[in-house]
């Protein structure tokens, strides 16, 4: 990233230029043969599923016959007459609006207390990390199921002072919050990202900053901020796809119903439910393909407005 | 899926032939096996008895190996949905009597009656156990078992709140009335009866009484919503007297017995399938009782005995013999129904059932007797729900949520039932 706006942002004289262009043709070689494993399983594996998804999208197919060609009905249907797709659409986004940016604040707040160079750093890194890996897993699920039903640990703490709480995970109002604080805990590959993005911040600003008087939360939004604002960016990309993809946490936490009362009832859930439950994959695919174009727009809209909040430290020139 | 098959020709003759390259000698020392794989759904004793009969069905053919797997029952349609649309339909799968029309009329399944009686020894079932698992004319599935729906009650919670045990007589109010008492006798966390709303054998039950079924012959929805109201009042008034377990914890039960409210013990009476009370027993420290669902007062006899399960063949199956002589081998050969003895149900052939008698267990004779006693308390086998009748037990449950969370009355709730079962049949 940094190379290529640096290698765009410099102006050389002639004879560069030339070193500079071969230098450039290397990087790229250099770039695709990393790439090589991933284009290898997108053209062997991903590509041929994801074209006949399409296919299978404008077709009315019920896995145990073949498919039925019915032109866009796959698609008329989901925007006017199918009111569980409004809902899962509804469940989806509250969930990606609330726990993305709440993940990224904690993983930063994280990040930044760990930067301070306590000691013992690495162990702690590791430890805050550790959630991430399991996080994803059925068995954290369960694991959430127990802590936050009706005889919980949650409710046990809370019984302790006094409160008598619900069985969160079992009530319509409650759950999706559970499902959001458990993407919040799975904070460690971001605040992964955040720390080495501290790093890169020279220290010589921040002790300048001080030395004029700068409050620290002054420091903060004028200096840790902006300079971040790249990794900001990569991450805010990153976790906005990943909780519109999320699947394996309402699936285990909902018993696979998405509910009570689909209040749970992610997208990808009901994609699941009325592709391999409800026998209709072309319906399936169809909301597959909706999802996939939202993500783009999601990401699009996030690039074209970064170029006003987004700032590259060797971009001056803006 | 033109492109699929012609890709799984690809990869069979690619690995023929790779094979007969590398290792020619081995083709003719020994025999390839034949291979085959049976599915079902179902808990940890069903999955121990039926790996060890198929075992013992393998064991009397040396160069056959079977594959098996178990899941659960929410799992489980979704898994041979996938299976069957990705070209590998297990030869065998265990059936039920909701989605056999669903995978027979798509062509699934073999039609089993040209096996009678020479690899299909099931004659002795009766035409009632032949004629339930029929799509149109033809047999589809071989029955495992015979059930029906029934109440299961913690005998020890009825004691302490000084209540007789319920009769095949009890009413609907009569259930509500001991419920709201077993609570009463017990501390926090402890309600008479589950929340049963939201359960479609249950629901069904009610409207038979009333004249009522479910699904029509031509397979749209049988229930008004005047019907359906009344039924969701029914578990409102329940829940506002605290006779059921709220609805929060409710949600909780996943269909399974392990996730059971009695055996939980948040519950004292759950609405089941008589063939669960084996496991249900195992799994609760007090003795279990066993009777019929209530009765509407001046109703009609809501109940009805079905098979339980099927053991069906797929029409895609490489071994037809053998998948059929397995079938047989599960329901008919002393050494196969001895093994799996009456967990999926009382077995439909009279001359099993004679000789499983003598070795039966308390629990187990209680279950037999059951299905003796509600013999003559039943009404004949509905019409065979329609596709999209799983959606219909799915609807229901929500629907019985939205009234217990408040979200919507019992009459809003009835009303959009019926509009949306009217969606999902067309």
């Amino acid at each position: 990233m940094t190379a290529a706006v640096s290698d765009s942002g410099v102006r050389l004289a002639a004879p560069a230029r030339a070193r500079q262009a071969k230098r450039r043709v290397d990087t790229r070689i250099a770039g695709y043969v990393f790439l090589l494993p991933w284009l290898v399983g997108f053209f062997c594996l991903t590509l041929g599923p994801t074209l006949s998804s399409l296919y299978l999208s404008l077709t009315d197919f019920n896995l145990l016959q073949s498919p039925r060609w019915i032109g866009f009905s796959n698609y008329v249907r989901m925007f006017t007459a199918d009111p569980r797709f409004y809902g899962a659409v509804k469940v989806t986004l509250v969930y990606v609006l609330c726990s993305v940016p709440a993940k990224l604040v904690f993983a930063l707040a994280v990040a930044m207390l760990l930067d301070k160079g306590i000691r013992g750093l690495t162990v702690y890194r590791a430890l805050f990390y550790l959630p991430s890996l399991l996080g994803a897993s059925v068995a954290i699920a369960v694991l959430w199921r127990q802590i936050f039903s009706a005889d919980g640990i949650v409710n046990a703490v809370l019984a302790l002072a006094g409160f008598t709480g619900p069985s969160w995970i079992s009530n319509p109002d409650t759950a999706i919050y559970t499902l959001v604080l458990l993407s919040v805990w799975q904070f460690g590959s971001p605040m992964i990202i955040f720390l080495a993005g501290l790093r890169q911040i020279p220290q010589d600003l921040y002790e300048a900053a001080s030395m004029d008087g700068a409050s620290k939360w002054r420091q903060f939004r004028r200096i840790t901020l902006p300079l971040l604002a790249p990794v900001i960016f990569f991450n805010l990309v990153l976790q906005t796809i990943d909780a519109f993809k999320a699947f394996t946490s309402a699936f285990i936490v909902s018993g696979g119903t998405g509910g009570p009362i689909d209040s749970t009832l992610f997208y990808t859930l009901y994609l699941y439910e009325e592709g391999f439950g409800n026998f209709r994959m072309g319906y399936a695919s169809a909301m597959a393909w909706v999802l996939l174009i939202v993500i783009a727009v999601f990401t699009a809209a996030a690039f074209l407005t970064s170029k006003y909040w987004v700032f590259y430290e060797d971009d001056g020139k803006r | 899926m033109s492109t699929h098959g012609s890709r799984r020709r690809f990869l069979t003759h690619g690995a023929a032939v790779a094979s007969s390259l590398v290792m020619p000698s081995f083709r003719v020392a020994a025999a390839d096996p034949v291979r085959m794989r049976a599915v079902w759904w179902g808990g940890q004793d069903r999955a121990k008895r039926t790996n060890e009969a198929i075992q013992i069905f393998e064991k009397q053919r040396p160069d056959l190996k079977i594959a098996t797997e178990s899941t659960a029952w929410a799992d489980y349609w979704t898994k041979v949905a996938t299976l069957v649309a990705g070209g590998n339909a297990p030869d065998v799968l265990q059936m039920d009597y909701r989605y056999l029309v669903e995978y027979a009329k798509r062509g699934t399944l073999m039609p089993l009656d040209a096996f009678i009686p020479k690899l299909l020894d099931i004659q002795d079932f009766g035409a009632n156990n032949l004629d339930s698992c029929k799509v149109d004319g033809k047999l589809y599935g071989v029955n495992l078992g015979i059930n029906s729906t029934a109440t299961f009650v913690d005998t020890a919670a009825f004691a302490k709140a000084g209540l007789p045990l319920p009769t095949y007589q009890w009413t609907w109010d009569d259930m509500s009335r001991m419920s709201q008492e077993i609570t009463k006798s017990r501390g926090k966390g402890f309600w008479g009866c589950m929340d049963s709303g939201g359960g479609e054998p249950a629901f069904e039950v009610f409207a038979r009484q009333h004249g009522k079924d479910l699904y029509t012959a031509d397979g749209k929805i049988g229930v008004d919503a005047d019907l359906t109201a009344a039924w969701l009042d029914y578990w409102q008034t329940m829940r506002k007297a605290n006779g059921c377990v709220p609805p929060d914890v409710q949600a909780l039960d996943k269909g399974s017995t392990d996730s059971s409210m009695l055996v939980l013990g948040k519950a004292a009476i759950d609405l089941r399938h008589s063939n669960f009370l084996e496991g249900f027993q195992l799994a609760h420290k007090e003795k279990l009782g066993i009777t019929m669902y209530p009765q509407t007062k001046g109703g009609k006899w809501g109940q009805y005995i079905k098979p339980s399960q099927m053991m069906s063949v797929a029409a895609t199956t490489k071994n037809t013999d053998l998948a059929v002589a397995l079938t047989n081998f599960l329901v008919k050969d002393p050494a196969g129904t001895k093994v799996l003895g009456i967990e999926r149900g009382v077995p439909a052939s009279p001359a099993v059932r004679k000789m499983l008698s003598p070795d039966l267990s308390e629990v187990g004779r209680a279950m037999v007797d059951y299905i003796a006693l509600i013999n003559d308390k039943v009404s004949p086998l509905p019409p065979a729900p329609p596709t999209g009748a799983g959606e219909i037990q799915k609807l229901l449950n929500r629907q019985n949520q939205k009234v217990g969370f408040g979200q919507a009355t019992a009459s809003v709730a009835a009303k959009e039932f019926v509009e949306e079962s009217k969606r999902i049949l067309g």
